[in-house]
């Protein structure tokens, strides 16, 4: 049992903190909550098995056709749902525009696609039991995204731009950053991520179009509990998630594992409204 | 004007001429019926395949000259799985449209919506909906059911159960909707009834990605049968699944959508779909032969060629074909399309011969679908939109 609770645990929370990094890179160069993000995971799945199982692409082409279409929505967002609502930011009219956004994601594909699941290719065909790689394939995936963008915000040049668009647009742009291009390769990088959570979570989750309020729903817990902007602390909280959220499954049976899941997050919420990892800010009264 | 009793008479006269002339619009105006069909949307497959019966029936009764002189002019509008449009368009069909009689809608949340404004105008209504308070007698005396209803599925899932299978341990699974929730209770309820013994008693998120626990607690619990009441393909695939994974063998029987032609591409190993039982009817049900009965087997071959079968239920087909011939019916033997006339003649059947089924109704009864006719069917055996019965029918 112990077993089992670790190999979907560790799958699905990967997924999650996958979700939660989509957010956090939207949100690092806009300050917007784009809630498109668990949007792309579902996109992710139901690309990628209409790439790989309907066209017939080849892995590795059906990979990058799904991240393309992915980072073709990922822009998409940032100029349709994004863009015209920057200027009144204090005004939260994003969580309409990204919402409605989502939800125009979310008909179409059940409209063109199926309401229905449909299959997930078999990537590999590796492992059986909780070495399936439905398992560890999400994992693998988290961990690698999590190197890699490691590697791009502190080894090249545009990840320093990106950061620094992050940490104060004004100053970026007064040193000559074009902050609007940035945003939108960031809107493309987290449109991948988001894609990425999916493909590798599609054997567990299927292509599915209601997948995406799912994932936009617990995908956002791990930027709550690891703290805004912090992508380590998205991926410890999507892991802690996905951990407790299967040991509730277990415990206490899938109909009360959500309450479960929600009452731990009010807890932490109420003890550090902050997040985990989260610093608070001063602000200037 | 000066208002003579010459002139009063003969306006008198005039309006109750206008008055009795009314119903005989019948002559020779066409028998308009309602089709409230979810043609599009989420919950589109059984509307589809119930307008092709209906299409064919009313092709082959105009073809044939109509009803005494009167060709079948149908009505439709697609309510997109939508409550909202639904009302909107049964106001229309009633108020405006003066349709004879209305069939559908085909889904319960949109019948709910629908069936009060249907009584208050006494429309004579034929749907298939299985929500049981949607046929009662004294607040609907308009409304006939001709499948059958949720409490009609668990009989024949229990009976199967309990008298075939000879199970006495049971779980029961259901998914988290309301319809999950509510079945689940009521099946597990109607066991206890039985003395039957439930095990286990869930309600699982359909998007819950691992089955494991629910399944381990069932068989630690003695399972011998798994009872299993959802609409969600992918939990009922992600069941089986893991059902096959743990290779244990336990029968699952329950809701029609256990048998949806879905699940083949969502089973990891075909075998997984094998001791798998769904919901099914005698008339659309091959034998241990591979035959069909009788009457079905002379209307499958009135469709070929013209109805394709290949994509749908067969019973979906067939249930439309009967609601149109039901009304068509109706308005042939009493000479009349009138409201009272219809539901009369409805209330006045027994046995009817339909191709989906021998229907019945009564003053106190408008549930016309008889319950021994509702069998359980092999789930991964469809053909041409019928199932073969499952192991133990003779």
């Amino acid at each position: 049992m112990l077993s089992s609770i670790l190999a979907s645990g560790l799958a699905i929370g990967a997924i999650y903190a996958l979700i939660g990094i989509t957010y956090n890179t939207m949100f690092a160069t806009s300050r917007v909550m784009s809630f498109t993000a668990g949007q792309l995971g579902m996109l992710g799945g139901v690309l990628g098995s209409m790439f790989i199982l309907r066209l017939g692409f080849p892995l590795v082409a059906g990979l990058a056709a799904t991240l393309l279409c992915c980072a073709a929505v990922g822009v998409a967002t940032e100029f349709i749902a994004v863009r015209p609502v920057l200027k009144s930011l204090e005004q939260h009219l994003y969580v309409l525009s990204t919402l409605a956004f989502a939800l125009l994601i979310q008909q179409v594909t059940a409209i063109e696609w199926s309401t229905e699941p449909q299959p997930f290719p078999r990537l590999f065909g590796i492992g059986s039991g909780i070495w399936d790689e439905k398992y560890w394939l999400p994992v693998v995936t988290c961990a690698a995204t999590i190197g890699a963008l490691e590697y791009l915000y502190r080894r090249t040049l545009i990840g320093r731009a990106f950061r620094a668009v992050a940490e104060d647009n004004f100053a970026a742009r007064a040193l000559g950053l074009p902050e609007r291009n940035l945003r939108v390769a960031s809107y493309a990088l987290a449109a991948v991520v988001g894609g990425l959570a999916g493909f590798s979570g599609g054997e567990l989750m299927l292509a599915f179009f209601a997948n995406g309020s799912q994932l936009n729903f617990y995908g956002f817990i791990p930027v709550a509990l690891g703290g805004l902007g912090n992508n380590r602390g998205a991926l410890i909280g999507g892991l802690a998630l996905g951990l407790f959220q299967q040991a509730a499954n277990f415990m206490v049976g899938g109909i009360f594992a959500s309450v479960a899941v929600f009452v731990l997050f009010i807890i932490v919420l109420l003890a550090a409204p902050q997040g985990l990892f989260g610093s608070t800010v001063a602000r200037r009264v | 004007m000066l208002l003579t009793r010459r002139s009063l008479a003969l306006a008198a006269a005039a309006t109750s001429a206008i008055s009795l002339a009314r119903p005989a619009h019948a002559a020779n105006e066409p028998l308009r019926i309602g089709w409230l069909a979810s043609l599009t949307g989420a919950s589109s497959a059984p509307a589809i395949g119930f307008n092709r019966g209906l299409i064919f029936a009313t092709d082959s009764i105009n073809a044939a000259g109509g009803v005494k002189g009167r060709k079948i002019e149908i009505i439709t509008r697609d309510t997109q799985g939508d409550p909202t449009k639904a009302v909107n368009a049964t106001q229309e069909l009633i108020s405006q449209l003066k349709v004879d009689a209305i069939w559908g809608p085909t889904n319960s949340g949109e019948s709910l919506a629908t069936t009060s404004i249907m009584a208050r105008s006494k429309m004579p209504n034929l749907h298939p909906c299985v929500v049981d308070s949607l046929i009662d007698v004294k607040k609907y005396p308009n409304a006939f059911r001709i499948a059958p209803s949720n409490s009609q599925w668990d009989d024949a899932v229990r009976g199967y159960a309990l008298k075939i299978l000879k199970a006495r341990k049971i779980a029961v699974i259901g998914d988290t909707t309301g319809y999950g929730v509510t079945a689940a209770k009521a099946s597990a309820e109607a066991f206890k009834k039985d003395g039957a013994e439930v095990v286990y008693l869930a309600n699982i998120d359909a998007t819950q990605p691992d089955m494991t626990p629910d399944m381990l607690r069932a068989r630690d619990a003695g399972a011998e049968v798994i009872v299993i009441w959802s609409v969600s393909t992918g939990m009922i695939a992600r069941l089986l699944n893991t059902r096959g994974t743990m290779a244990w063998n336990v029968p699952c029987v329950g809701h029609p959508s256990l048998s949806s032609g879905e699940i083949a591409s969502l089973v990891s190993n075909k075998s997984y779909w094998d001791n798998v039982y769904a919901v099914g009817y005698k008339s659309c049900s091959y034998d241990s032969a591979g035959k069909l009965p009788t009457r079905t087997e002379e209307f499958v071959k009135r469709l070929t060629g013209k109805v394709d079968l290949s994509d749908t239920l067969l019973w979906w087909v067939a249930a439309g074909f009967d609601a149109i011939n039901l009304v068509a019916k109706a308005v042939e033997t009493t000479g009349s399309s009138s409201n009272d006339a219809i539901i009369g003649y409805w209330n006045s059947l027994n046995r009817y011969p339909g191709n989906f089924g021998n229907y019945s109704f009564s003053v106190e009864q408008h549930n016309g679908y008889p319950t021994d006719e509702v069998v359980m069917s092999a789930a991964n055996s469809a053909k041409l939109g019928a199932f073969t019965l499952a192991p133990g029918y003779s």
